[in-house]
């Protein structure tokens, strides 16, 4: 990705990609135009369950300006759904366009090609599908009773060694299932280049991803595989799978000898991107009459499709924050005829988290304590409580200090259901989140030129969390070379290889590798400065100094070689180096987290059931803050996200009909601008001293992980009303 | 469909009242119609249309059926028009039409005869930036840009409209252009900046 730069203007504060954004210049999936690019539309199935019997293409056939169709019955040839094995082991998912089998009303079942959208959409509604129905089943709540738990991670201590705890909380937690929906719905336009050449733009979290998934389908390199991911209107999760229309399109492409563009409906993307899996939980909680901690029982089900099986992973959290001698987790899956689940936003730890911390509330006020002061008695903050290694950097207790100094904890009258303003009562409520730091192996290269401008680029994709503005303040802290004379180029394939970006590890993976790069850059210039100067001669990389006009060294800075002069004596053209970093043995030493507390002030209609959040304050723990502006928006957002979470959002089923209702945007609600206050963010700043070069430590996740807690525990204090079911509507506050 | 009459219901209802008359014809014209049936997709309409969009005019044939985001952003290459929904439930393809906010995606092309529309492409003066735009930069009001557009044409909008006497005005006249990054803190404070400007 090149960024627009004006060097004529002084250079804006701002990110890098900004002007593009706020100009409509940048180019998402959908909007590139390709010769010969001719308009898709995919239909669903019916029915929830069942077989296809008949497909009736007669009258969508009249429609003039229509190309062809794809189904089970017309197809091209995918080599690596050659066999019923072959698909197993691919590992892909849905067999899309491979079997006449439905596992879930809207299964994506016939794509339809034509010269329009228009056309390719009026096309669509006259196809004529029959079907043997079959009995589904879609209701999460009846089912998972029946399903058997298994252990989830290894039993710490022994379960009933606390069951004359003085304080215990058992109880029952149930959260509906979420969307992700991403502003931008997810499109891919494909074409065949040639024969064995294949061209995607593609709405992803990882374009290296892509290609590892398509490839083997077609029998493809890789590196034939070109996918173009400029710019993408975020993701929060749904795009760190192919889906199944990323292969439909590919194969229409290929069946129409024609680049193909499919974009999904809105209610498309309720039923063919993922979605956080509706969860029940149980926890049984024990402590002392000091509030100490002494076991915990954490037992999760989440519901999942019948063709792929999803773990959300629950109660992982669970063995992250607190330390319990005595520890249990259990988990199992309930397959629904529903579509595949997948990892959305604090992706388990989000529910689990939602459980503990609503537990540990309803504990503080049994045992008539503070809810801050029991968590500082327990949270686990010099050691990783399950594996025993020391933290790296763990600032969960100065986030909870800040938090409550920020909101005025001491100030709140502590009883429930005890501050009113008329009809409204006033609560206030906090939760901690925690999430593991993660960092993958990375790769970046700087290219730089003799006016001694660079180019930094990666394969990694910017979702709107920052990535090429974090890379751009490294790469500029480094060299000293202003920020204007520094390119981003990310979300290419044929760019150095990246992990997808998803689980908070984008800056802690990227940031390592521009570190690097400028290092190795620096040797590299070192040796070439060393012709004319020998002082340069196997300089150490610390001791070498960069700067917008030339090397110098760091002990002789009069020792200086201008970048034009180092160019001409080398006759250079563009200086390239590339750099892969990766975690290392600092991982066997340290464990790694992100952390966050949220506090919040809501304010509850009890006429109306009405909830308003006055405040809600996140303090994190990110490590080194790369980009603070764009990480301060990262975790409002995230926060933003929780009070989705916490009020509104809820995919719906129809049980009788075995499909979704209220699958758009007026039916499903997300916070709109004015369900959220102006969110207070802060960080703690210090930059952790192992996990890479640069100290940052992710933050998407952290965002979000304790936000609907905080709040569910606010709306508690407030009206004395424990609810432990999400989303908390009117209805629940009002029974 | 059912298989063995070869029509559908529909048209079997509608076309009752025809076969009663039938009913006295001659076979040879019967089986005339029946094949007739089999046309009754009806053909795409298109009309010649001038629409002026960001003070150019542009003259072509569109479908009757295009929306002006459709027009916008698969037929002039105007894709700064976000689709996020196609339904007016989420304000990403917000544009000004005689410069007001309109929903491109629940107005047809057809209905701009005679009308100015302006897209995020014709903000700006040149090289300089409407104080808008401006302002979403430097308050960092998106993260993954893709609400941008109609955030920004909604924001020009609110400020004209004169709702930004508060934090609450602003977020409640916003509130028709969702944003999932969440970026709501950033967009408040660009129009907060632009209205005090």
């Amino acid at each position: 990705m090149r960024y627009f730069e004006q060097q004529h203007q002084p250079p804006r504060e701002g990110r890098v990609e900004a002007l593009d954004k706020v100009t409509g210049k940048g180019k998402y999936a959908a909007e590139y135009k390709l010769d010969g690019m001719c308009y898709a539309v995919l239909i669903g199935s019916t029915i929830a369950s069942g077989k296809i019997k008949n497909m009736d293409l007669t009258k969508a056939k009249q429609v003039k300006s229509v190309i062809g169709f794809v189904s089970h019955l017309q197809k091209p040839e995918v080599p690596g759904f050659a066999s019923e094995a072959m698909i197993k082991a691919s590992r892909f998912g849905l067999p899309i366009f491979h079997t006449d089998t439905i596992y879930f009303k809207g299964q994506p079942i016939i794509l339809v090609i034509a010269e329009t959208l228009e056309d390719a959409t009026y096309a669509a509604s006259l196809v004529e599908v029959e079907y043997e129905t079959a009995p589904f089943n879609v209701d999460f709540e009846s089912s998972y009773g029946a399903v058997p738990m298994k252990e989830a991670g290894k039993e710490r201590g022994k379960l009933d060694a606390w069951s004359d705890a003085a304080v215990v909380v058992q109880e029952e937690y149930n959260i509906k299932p979420e969307v992700h929906h991403p502003m931008e719905m997810h499109a891919t336009i494909a074409q065949w280049t040639s024969e064995d050449h294949l061209m995607l733009y593609d709405k992803t979290q990882g374009v290296n991803n892509v290609q590892q998934v398509i490839a083997p389908l077609f029998n493809l390199k890789k590196e034939h595989i070109e996918v173009m991911s400029e710019f993408v209107g975020g993701g929060f999760g749904s795009g760190l799978r192919v889906w199944p229309h990323v292969l439909a399109a590919i194969m229409g492409a290929k069946q129409v000898k024609r680049p193909v563009k499919l974009m999904l409906t809105r209610p498309q993307m309720f039923i063919g991107t993922g979605y956080r899996p509706a969860s029940w939980q149980r926890i049984k909680l024990g402590a002392d009459l000091s509030g100490k901690f002494l076991g915990i029982h954490h037992q999760a089900k989440n519901e999942t499709s019948l063709y792929e099986r999803f773990s959300d992973q629950i109660t992982r959290v669970t063995r992250l924050i607190y330390n319990f001698d005595h520890l249990k987790t259990e988990d199992a899956l309930v397959p629904l005829n529903i579509n595949a689940a997948t990892w959305m936003r604090g992706p388990g730890d989000c529910t689990g988290d939602f459980a503990i911390e609503c537990a540990i509330d309803e504990l503080s006020y049994k045992l008539k304590m503070d809810p801050l002061d029991v968590r500082s008695k327990n949270i686990a903050a010099t050691h990783h409580p399950d594996n025993k290694l020391p933290w790296s950097s763990n600032y969960l207790l100065d986030c909870m200090t800040e938090g409550a100094k920020r909101i005025g904890w001491k100030n709140r009258n502590a009883a429930p259901n005890a501050m009113r303003e008329g009809d409204w009562h006033v609560g206030y409520g906090m939760s901690v989140g925690m999430w593991n730091a993660g960092r993958n192996k990375t790769s970046a290269a700087i290219k730089m030129m003799s006016n001694g401008q660079i180019i930094v680029q990666t394969a990694m994709t910017d979702i709107g969390t920052g990535t090429g503005t974090g890379m751009k303040n490294i790469a500029h802290e480094l060299t000293g070379i202003p920020r204007n004379k520094i390119t981003i180029e990310l979300g290419n394939s044929n760019l150095p290889p990246a992990p997808s970006q998803g689980g908070s590890t984008g800056m802690s993976s990227v940031s390592g590798a521009v570190v690097d790069a400028v290092n190795l850059l620096k040797l590299k210039l070192a040796e070439y400065a060393a012709v004319t100067n020998l002082k340069f001669k196997d300089a150490p990389e610390e001791s070498i100094v960069l700067s917008e006009t030339g090397i110098s060294l760091a002990h002789e800075p009069t020792v200086k070689v201008s970048y034009s002069d180092l160019w001409k004596t080398n006759k250079l053209d563009t200086v390239v180096v590339e750099a892969t970093s990766a975690p290392g043995e600092e991982r066997k030493k340290y464990a790694f987290c992100s952390s966050a507390a949220h506090f919040c002030q809501v304010r509850v209609n009890i006429k109306t059931g009405k909830v308003k959040i006055d405040k809600l304050i996140c303090v994190a723990d990110g490590g080194k803050i790369v980009n603070e502006k764009a990480a301060a928006n990262q975790m409002s957002g995230a926060a933003v996200g929780g009070i989705g979470m916490a009020l509104m959002e809820e995919r719906r089923f129809d049980h009788r009909f075995g499909g979704l209702i209220g699958d758009d945007l007026a039916g499903y609600h997300f916070p709109v601008n004015a369900d959220a206050p102006i969110i207070d963010v802060s960080f703690i700043g210090k930059p952790d001293p192992h996990i890479n070069p640069t100290g940052a430590k992710g933050l998407g996740e952290v965002g979000i992980i304790g936000t609907a807690a905080a709040i569910a525990n606010a709306i508690y204090h407030a009206t004395g009303k424990r609810l432990r079911d999400l989303p908390i509507t009117a209805d629940q506050i009002l029974s | 469909m059912k298989k063995n009459t070869n029509f559908s219901r529909r048209f079997f209802l509608k076309t009752t009242g025809a076969f009663t008359l039938l009913a006295s014809i001659p076979a040879v014209l019967k089986a005339t119609y029946i094949q007739v049936k089999e046309f009754i997709v009806p053909s795409k309409r298109i009309v010649p249309l001038t629409v002026s969009v960001n003070k150019k005019a542009y003259q072509l044939d569109s479908d009757t059926r295009t929306t002006l985001l459709d027009l916008l952003r698969e037929n002039l290459d105007l894709t700064g028009t976000k689709k996020g929904c196609d339904h007016g439930q989420c304000g990403a393809c917000t544009v000004h039409v005689d410069g007001e906010r309109v929903l491109s995606c629940l107005t047809l092309s057809a209905m701009l005869v005679g009308k100015e529309v302006t897209t995020i492409e014709g903000i700006a003066d040149g090289d300089h930036l409407h104080p808008m735009q401006e302002a979403f930069i430097s308050c960092d009001g998106f993260q993954c840009g893709y609400c941008t557009p109609g955030q920004i044409m909604s924001a020009i909008a609110c400020v004209k409209e004169g709702h930004t006497h508060s934090v609450e005005d602003i977020k409640e006249y916003m509130s028709g252009n969702l944003c999932r990054c969440g970026a709501y803190n950033g967009i408040v404070e660009s129009i907060q900046k632009v209205a005090a400007s």
